[in-house]
């Protein structure tokens, strides 16, 4: 199991990773494959989930090609999983879309599977992830990805930061309830990263506001690989004591 | 095409668009609203089109013989 010695060590946990072939859900992928970690990467893109896994360190990872809308299968389906390969000790939820348009445009069929994916689909999976048949006995560790949409405002952004501050609320709320099963619930709060989400964004953005963006990042854009090192570290030994908490990831977005 | 101009009044807040009304006189176009344009022509038709191609765009009916000739592709 981890290595005592390291805290950063994920040794022979088994993490599950939503939105694992692409952006930071594969850079956390890739860094928990680094740490010794066994993986069940999830996506709904078969394609680039067989890249991903390609570049993962070990050969004991898994795939499963999933769509996250579906959450009322979701329990089940990581009941199955655990019997099959062993318990779950550390789930990311880092899969997600994006949703940008005025208020005066968002109707439910505009805002529904935002939701869905973001943040019915983060609920579904800790009631899967909880159950005594898919949880390691020796507790585990839950990350959401927010945003920093889920914390400030942007004209917009109503819809993905509702469904990115809803995050924040459940993960309060879980890390209080599952504090006795020994399982700590955190959000990692990135700001804009180089992913391919923000490449399809910033292509519609005037290059005056691709400017106006980076600017408000003190540090500039992030990388993927900065966030997937914030997740690991509430993941491992090195967040034993951190629940309930948001680790805002964003080169200083929120700082002024 | 009658289903984007339909969507296409309801970004502009407008009743209907007639092909020579010209883009930036609608009352309340904004860059949010060129950004609502190219999120719904890549939500719906699938078609990215990128804020430099939308500038150049100038009436309805432009837009339109884009959204066409980008489906065709």
């Amino acid at each position: 199991m981890s290595d005592a010695s390291n805290p950063f060590s994920l040794q022979g946990r088994r993490v599950l990773v939503t939105g694992a072939a692409s952006g930071i859900g594969l850079a956390t992928s890739t860094l928990v494959s680094k740490l010794g970690g066994r993986l069940l990467a999830v996506d709904s893109n078969e394609e680039g989930l067989n890249r991903a896994i390609a570049t993962f360190e070990g050969n004991h990872h898994e795939t499963k090609c999933w769509d996250l809308r579906l959450v009322e299968q979701i329990p089940s389906w990581l009941r199955q999983a655990a019997a099959e390969s062993g318990p779950f000790f550390g789930l990311v939820h880092a899969a997600g879309l994006s949703c940008i348009q005025p208020v005066r445009l968002l109707d439910p069929s505009c805002y529904r599977d935002v939701l869905l994916v973001n943040t019915e689909a983060a609920l579904a999976l800790v009631r899967g992830f909880q159950q005594k048949k898919a949880a390691d006995p020796a507790g585990g560790s839950i990350v959401f990805l927010t945003s920093v949409m889920g914390l400030v405002g942007s004209a917009g952004a109503a819809a993905y930061g509702m469904s990115k501050g809803a995050l924040v609320g459940l993960a309060k709320s879980l890390s209080v309830e599952l504090a006795a099963k020994k399982i700590r619930v955190n959000c990692v709060a990135p700001g804009f990263v180089k992913t391919p989400m923000f490449d399809r964004l910033s292509g519609l953005w005037e290059s005056e506001q691709r400017a106006q963006v980076e600017a408000a990042h003190p540090l500039g854009l992030g990388e993927p690989q900065d966030v997937a090192n914030a997740v690991a570290f509430l993941l491992a030994e090195t967040g034993r004591w951190i629940t309930g908490s948001v680790m805002v990831v964003d080169g200083g977005y929120t700082a002024h | 095409m009658d289903d984007f101009y339909s969507k296409l009044a309801d970004i502009l807040e407008v009743e209907t668009v007639k092909p020579d009304d010209v883009l930036r006189e609608f009352e309340n176009w904004d860059s949010l609203t060129a950004l609502s344009i190219l999120a719904t022509l890549d939500a719906n038709y699938g078609i990215n089109l990128s804020t430099a191609e939308l500038r150049d765009i100038k009436t309805v009916a432009e837009l339109g013989a884009t959204i066409a000739t980008r489906r065709r592709k």
